[in-house]
Formats: structure tokens, sequence, C-alpha cells
């Protein structure tokens, strides 16, 4: 009896691991944050960081440098001084050079602001898909941050809490906590949000709005507060050469072909899609309307139609998803199959700066990365290459405009977790933090600042002094929402990080946001994504392999146990009775 | 102290568990969401729907014949190898199987990637610009080597156990060479030769890492398919699953794979 309680103590003990997990243990006296984010999608402190590289690089005048060697020096309280004496009053103590963890940042603030001890347990995926396949199976968060489309659906299913709006639930204010008053000196969200993410936010970006099981119209500003946001488009290699060595005109080939790029024979292998059905199909839906596209692109600068017109025509050619708009894609795709170099999700950005392609459809954070990898003259891990100027561009006939956004899964009240969850959201939109996020992974921030602190952000990497050749007014007030501008560079401006970090208006007023497919929508398309991805043999050939497959099967058993069956043996006559074989192994 | 004696049925405890937990239970997960709808009402939804799909059992054809070919490419390189390093009286032999077996010993995304880059580098060469495009030929190459190590070692331990007396005896009644290894050194290494099959067919046909690096992602084969589809439709995920599992089971049961020991000699690894 002993021994077999040692066992079962001993298979208890293999079983440990996945227990332990399912557990999860915590302090009574402390608050436990569960956050569930994108890999690699806040500041991880060290290397890379704005704290690091930025505040720590001075030159003999105590002046901040920047990597390519650009002298700055721009009053703003963002920078230099200012900043240390913000994060000494914010966390408490001294900043370290080292650069500090966003996350330990705000550990140490709450503690300090709500008098409280907490902990994030932080943990990151790979795709929205699998993301919710851990919400689905019942993995329990208290934030997450998914894209546009992935909160459409969470929030359609009922998987989703609004944040606090101070109401009760007859809709009557109540007193209680409101997260999106801006009087709240704690509301950092709602105060520094950009006026232009806020409004999309509000209307869901022009789509269709659908209503929770109460009746209830369900908007992305009760569930969700962004924390990043970009276009997609293609990086470039301005100066690629084909195999003869003569130089190729990217740049004037992507004028003049915008979405074709694609199918065009002077990037066969030359360029690449993504591994992953939504922006491919937004890709062959550019393609194959891009004539319709740009006719109304015409037609709104022509001003037959405003631009809630024409945003609410494109939005519709985006997301379509019919029958008939499968079908004239499908073949699009498949030229598109034919002509890339590969279906990428990371490698786009290396092959781009090895050379190996000249063009990658990218976000445009990615792109950011990659233009800064290449101009920085290292490969992703670390080798030193030759340093390359690299472009972005967005398809004239349109593009994709997405957001990602911090949500919180229903029973995040339950557990009691909601107010650290609103207070961590409202952390990272103080300003001074979205920037450190923000330089740190290269995606644009949704926080423009109360006093537009991120403008100083956008002037201090981006910025030219008064006075220095080839510049040029760069036009941001649509994002902050008022006079806000910048004096940069030609190159900056139009092609370059500025351009794919903050989208110019002309690129904003002809953007799309894609909605998420729905139930019957996700398997037409999932089907096409197979059709696209796998080679479909005909419908005789399979026959015929199946059969052959069959009769080889069937022979290898007839030899194998043709004696032993009583199916393959022949029927004895009447009268007489059929006796088992002896096994011959046996005599 | 009297050191605890167990008698094996409580020794089998801890493996038992382990197994319910990590191989039944599993199986049954997947068997029971391959056969329900997403309200996991029973149906057979997804299994009509994969019969009716020729992309699907097309991806099904195209991964056996990858994996087919990999297979026999696998065995015409690994044979005589291991042939040669077993019978020959070589002193450092050990070295030269080190050799082959080596790069098992460094992780496996980094070889492909390392090839990745090697195929990119001669694609961008004069004359060999086919290489960029030519995905099958890349992905097949890709599993060649990343399985040749599984083939090779099953058929090197068979062979070294041949009693060298066989080939005496055969020389004495005057076979030739190639009589001899026809009839006594390939029969003789017939277990050898399964377990390497099993160990490489199996793998290749779900080993889609290679397809998706070295096939640039334009290369499906169902292991992707599987992947794929457990972003949002388990059921389907989990039908290909099972269906992949049976073929698995058939080809392991015609080739032999579940006899009893007394037949196989030497060839688990």
């Amino acid at each position: 009896m002993k021994h077999r309680i040692f066992s079962i103590g001993l298979a208890a003990l293999i079983l440990f691991p996945t227990v332990s997990m399912l557990g999860g243990c915590g302090k009574a006296s402390e608050i436990v944050l569960r956050v569930y984010n994108w890999e690699e999608y806040i500041d991880e402190g060290g290397e890379g960081t704005f704290i690091y590289d930025e505040l720590h690089e001075l030159d003999e005048d105590g002046e901040p440098v920047l990597e390519n060697g650009k002298h700055v020096h721009i009053e703003s309280d963002i920078v230099d001084d200012a900043y240390k004496a913000w994060y000494a009053r914010e966390m408490g103590k001294e900043l370290s050079p080292e650069g500090p963890r966003v996350l330990d940042d705000f550990c140490l603030w709450y503690e300090r602001t709500h008098g409280q001890k907490i902990r994030v347990e932080y943990s990151t995926f790979g795709t929205n898909e699998d993301m919710y396949n851990e919400i689905k199976l019942g993995n329990e968060y208290d934030l997450l941050c998914p894209s546009d489309y992935m909160i459409m659906k969470l929030a359609a299913e009922g998987r989703l809490e609004k944040y606090d709006d101070g109401r009760d639930e007859n809709g009557d204010p109540d007193g209680s906590y409101n997260f999106f008053d801006p009087e709240v000196p704690e509301n950092y969200y709602v105060r520094n949000v950009s006026p232009f993410i806020a409004e999309k936010f509000e209307n869901n970006a022009g789509l269709e709005i659908s209503n929770d099981e109460a009746g209830h119209p369900i908007l992305w500003k009760d569930y969700a507060a962004g924390y990043m946001w970009g276009t997609t488009g293609f990086v470039y290699n301005p100066e690629a050469k084909d195999a003869q060595g003569e130089p190729v005109d990217v740049e004037g080939l992507l004028e003049e072909l915008g979405w074709k790029v694609f199918t065009d024979n002077t990037f066969r292998n030359k360029i690449t899609a993504k591994d992953n059905v939504r922006d491919t199909y937004f890709a062959g839906l550019g393609l194959r309307y891009q004539d319709d596209l740009l006719a109304l692109r015409d037609e709104l600068s022509a001003n037959a139609i405003t631009q809630e017109e024409y945003t609410r025509s494109i939005t519709e050619i985006f997301n379509a998803t019919d029958d008939e708009t499968i079908t004239e894609v499908e073949p699009v795709l498949r030229d598109i199959k034919k002509n890339i170099h590969s279906f990428e999700t990371d490698t786009g950005k290396s092959d781009m700066v090895k050379g190996t392609i000249w063009l990658n459809y990218a976000w445009s954070g990615d792109a950011v990365y990659a233009l800064d990898l290449a101009e920085s003259g290292e490969t992703e891990d670390g080798e030193e290459e030759e340093a390359m100027l690299l472009n972005y561009y967005v398809p004239k006939a349109g593009t994709n405009l997405w957001f990602d956004g911090w949500v919180m899964p229903k029973g995040v009240s339950a557990r009691g977790t909601k107010e650290a969850a609103e207070a961590f959201v409202n952390f990272l939109s103080m300003p001074q933090n979205a920037m450190r996020n923000s330089y740190y992974i290269g995606y644009t921030s949704v926080i423009s600042g109360e006093e537009q602190e991120m403008l100083g952000y956008a002037d201090y990497l981006y910025g030219e002094e008064e006075g220095t050749e080839d510049t040029m007014e760069y036009d941001l007030s649509y994002f902050f929402g008022g006079e806000a501008s910048i004096l940069a560079d030609i190159e900056q401006a139009t092609c370059r990080q500025l351009y794919a970090q903050f989208p110019t208006p002309d690129v904003i007023s002809h953007c799309a946001v894609m909605d998420y497919f729905k139930k019957d929508e996700s398997e037409r398309i999932n089907e096409l994504w197979s059709r696209i991805k796998a080679e479909t043999l005909d419908a005789w050939a399979i026959i015929v392999i199946v059969v052959a497959v069959l009769a080889i099967a069937l022979s290898v058993v007839f030899v194998k146990f043709g004696d032993k069956i009583d199916l393959f043996r022949a029927k004895p006559k009447k009268g007489y009775r059929l006796i088992k074989q002896e096994d011959p192994n046996r005599l | 102290m009297k050191l605890p004696r167990f008698s094996r049925k409580t020794l089998c405890i801890p493996y038992a568990v382990f197994l319910v937990f990590f191989v039944v239970l599993p199986m049954l997960v997947i068997f029971f969401y391959a056969f329900t709808d997403e309200n996991l009402h029973p149906s057979f939804g997804a299994f009509i729907k994969f019969f009716s799909d020729p992309t699907k059992l097309s991806t099904i054809v195209y991964s056996l014949v990858i994996a087919l070919i990999t297979t026999i490419l696998c065995l015409l390189i690994a044979y005589p190898v291991a042939y040669i390093l077993a019978r020959s009286k070589m002193k450092k032999k050990f070295i030269i199987l080190m050799l082959f077996v080596l790069p098992m010993w460094i992780n496996f995304v980094l070889r492909v990637n390392a090839i990745r880059e090697l195929f990119n580098l001669l694609a961008s060469l004069k004359g060999m610009g086919w290489l960029a495009s030519a995905n099958y030929f890349k992905t097949v190459f890709g599993m060649v080597y990343d399985f040749l190590p599984f083939m090779i070692l099953p058929l090197y331990t068979t062979m070294l156990k041949i009693d060298n007396s066989l080939y005496e005896a055969s020389a004495d009644l005057g076979a030739s060479a190639a009589t001899t290894f026809f009839r006594v050194t390939v029969p003789l290494s017939m277990p050898g030769i399964m377990s390497g099959v099993t160990m490489v067919f199996l793998p290749s046909m779900t080993n889609y890492v290679v397809s998706d690096m070295l096939g640039n992602a334009k290369v499906t084969i169902i292991g992707k398919f599987i992947s794929d589809y457990f972003g949002n439709d388990w059921h389907m995920g989990s039908m290909i699953a099972l269906v992949l599992l049976v073929v698995v089971f058939l080809s392991t049961w015609l080739s032999g794979g579940f006899k009893s020991e007394e037949n196989v000699r030497g060839t688990s690894l």
C-alpha cells in the first residue's frame, strides 16, 4: 500500500508543472494583473529603449545625439533633463541608465499612487487567433491587446467587459469611477489620446455597428482603449539592381502600378506577401479593384464626392467577402502566389536588409523597424552589414488602417482587478510612457498628449532646425487636433520613417479599416486561403490515386493475412465445413 | 535502511498516469472536436467537408508524395553509407558516423535557416535564378538533410549485427558479391530499413517548418493545414489531424511496425 501511495506521489510529480500552471498563486495583499500582449510590443528595458539610447548618448556639450549622428536640441519637456525630472517625480526614484522596463515602472507607480502592491504577470502571443484560442479555452487574463477586428469579434461574442463609465445599469450617472472623465487627473488615456483615434473609436471607424444582446450598439470606445495604430504598405529598396546590374526604378513602378506590383513581372521573386489570409486578401482586393479605387480617389480630389462617401465606398470594397468577389479575387491571389518570393510573417525584414527581395508588404511599425535596421547597418542578429536606405510606400488606391487596443475580458470585475487594469492603460497613456513604447517597438502610439507632447517626440526624432536645406513643413494637425506640424527633411516626409510612423493626411484620407469575418464569411475565406496556399489536383487524379492506394493497401493485406482471413478464402462446397488453418509457425 | 521494494504493478502507475494524461486524453479531445460542430453537438460536418474538398485531399496526396520522395532519397543516400561504415575495417569509422549525426546536435530551426540563406546566396548567382522559385526542390532537400541521420542510425546498427560468418558462408557457397548483397545483406537489414522508413516518412508529412522556410510558404503540406485551421476552426483542424493519424496508423501497420519484438532486432534508436 505504501508503495502504491509512493507511486501515485511520483505520478503527481510528473503532472506537477501542469497543475501548478493552472493554479497560479499570489499573496493576498498583492494584486496580480495578468496582461496578455503581442510579442515585443512593450518597452522591455535595456538596449534599444529610449532611455538607454537617447538619454545617455550625450556629446561633449551634454546634448543628446541621435544614432545617425544628428545633433538635436529641442526645447521640449519630453526629452533630456525634463524627462529625468518627470521620471523621478512619477516613479519616486532616479532614472537608471540601463533603461528600466515599463512594466516594473508601472508596479512602482501603482504602489505609490494606489498604496497597494501589484505584480504584473506578463505573457505574449504571436497572432490574434492564438490569443482568441487562449481566451476561448477559458484562460483568465485581465488585459488583452488584440487588433481592431479581433476586438469586434470578442465584443460581438460578449467576451469583453466595458470600461467604467460612471453609470449604473440604466445608464444614469451614479458617481462611481468614470474612465472617460477628462476632469479626473489620473485618466491619462482619455486626456492624452489623439482626437483622431478617439473619433475612430467612437464610430467604429465607419464599419457597420452591430448590437449586443440588450440591443445596445457595440462601440469600440466602450470596450477598448487604443494602444498602437498604423497602416500597411510596402518597404522598398530604392537602389535595387537586377541580375544584369541595371538599376530598377522601384519607386516609379510602385507609383505607376500601385497594388499591381504584386503581379508585375519585374518583381518576380522580389516581393513578399503576408502569410495570413486577412492581409493578403486585402492586397488581392486592392489589386482586383484598383481601377475602381483610383476612380473614387479622383472623384474625391475633384470634390465630386465627400470624404465620408469616399471612405464608405472604399471600406465597402475592402470588406467584400461575397461569393462573387471571392470568385473575382481568387485568380488574382493565384497570380500573386506565382509572382512573389514568399509568404512570410517575419522573414521579410531580414530578406529586405540582405537584398534578397526589393519589396516587402509590411505593417508600418515593422517598416519603421526595417528602415532603422537597414540604416544602422546591422542585421537582426547584430551582424555588421553595409548600411542601406530603405523607403516606405503606401498605395494610392488606398490601404488598410488598423488599430491595436487594450480590452478587458469578462471576469475582471469579479476578480477585482478592473481598477488595476484601467490604471495600467492609463499609465501606458502618459505621453512619456507612450513615447518609450513607441520608440522601442517602432509602431505609432495612439497618444498625442494633452499639450501635444508627442509632437515634441516626433520633432525630436525627425525634426530639422529652421534654415536647413531640403526641408518641408510636415502637417500633423489631423492627429493632434489643432495646429501641429514639424519641419522635416523632404525624404523623411515623403518616404521614410516619419512618413511610415506618422502618416500624412493624404494617406489617412485614403484608408479603410477591415472588419472581422463573420462565421460564414470566415469559412468561405478560409477555404479560399487553403485553395490558394495548397495545390488542388483534378478530381480524376484524386480518384485514381485513392483507388491506387486502396489497391496497394488491400494487396498488402491480402499478401500478409490472405491465409488467415475467411473473407479471402474460397467458400467451401455445400456439405463441407471451413476448418481454421493452423498457424504454420507452430509446426 | 531497507530499500523499499516495488512490485512491477506499482512501478507502472506513474507511466500509466502519464500516458492517460498526455496521450490518451489528448487523442480523445481531438476525436471529440473532429466530430462536433461549433455548439459542441455531435456532427459529421467536418468529416463531410474534408472528404468533399479536393484541396484537402490533394494536400494529403502532395504530403504523401513529398514524404515518399524524401524517404526514398534518404534510403538511397543512407544505405551505402551505413553499409560501408558497418562493413569496413576502418579504425575511426565512429568519427564518420559522428559527422553524419552531428548536425542533430544543433538546433533544427537554425540549420533550416542556414540552408535558407545558402539557397538565397546560390539563387543570386548567375544562372542559378531558377533556384529562387524551386520551392518543392528546396523543401525536399531540407527534409532529406534533416531526416538523414534518422535513416543512417538504424541501418547502421542493424548491419553491424549481421553475423560475419553469414557472409563467409555465402562466399563459400560460391555466391558473387552482388548475390550476397541481395540475398544476405538486404533481407537481414530489413528491420533497419523499416524503422528508418517509419522515422523519416511520418515526420516528413507534417514538418511544415521546412516547407515554410525553404518552400517560402508556397509549399503546403498537411501539417501546415492543421496549424492554420487551429487558428479559427478547431473542428476541421481536429478532423485533419485525425485523418493524418489514420494514414500514419495504416502505413505503420502495413510496414509491420506493430510486430512484436522477436522479429525486429536492434532497430530502435
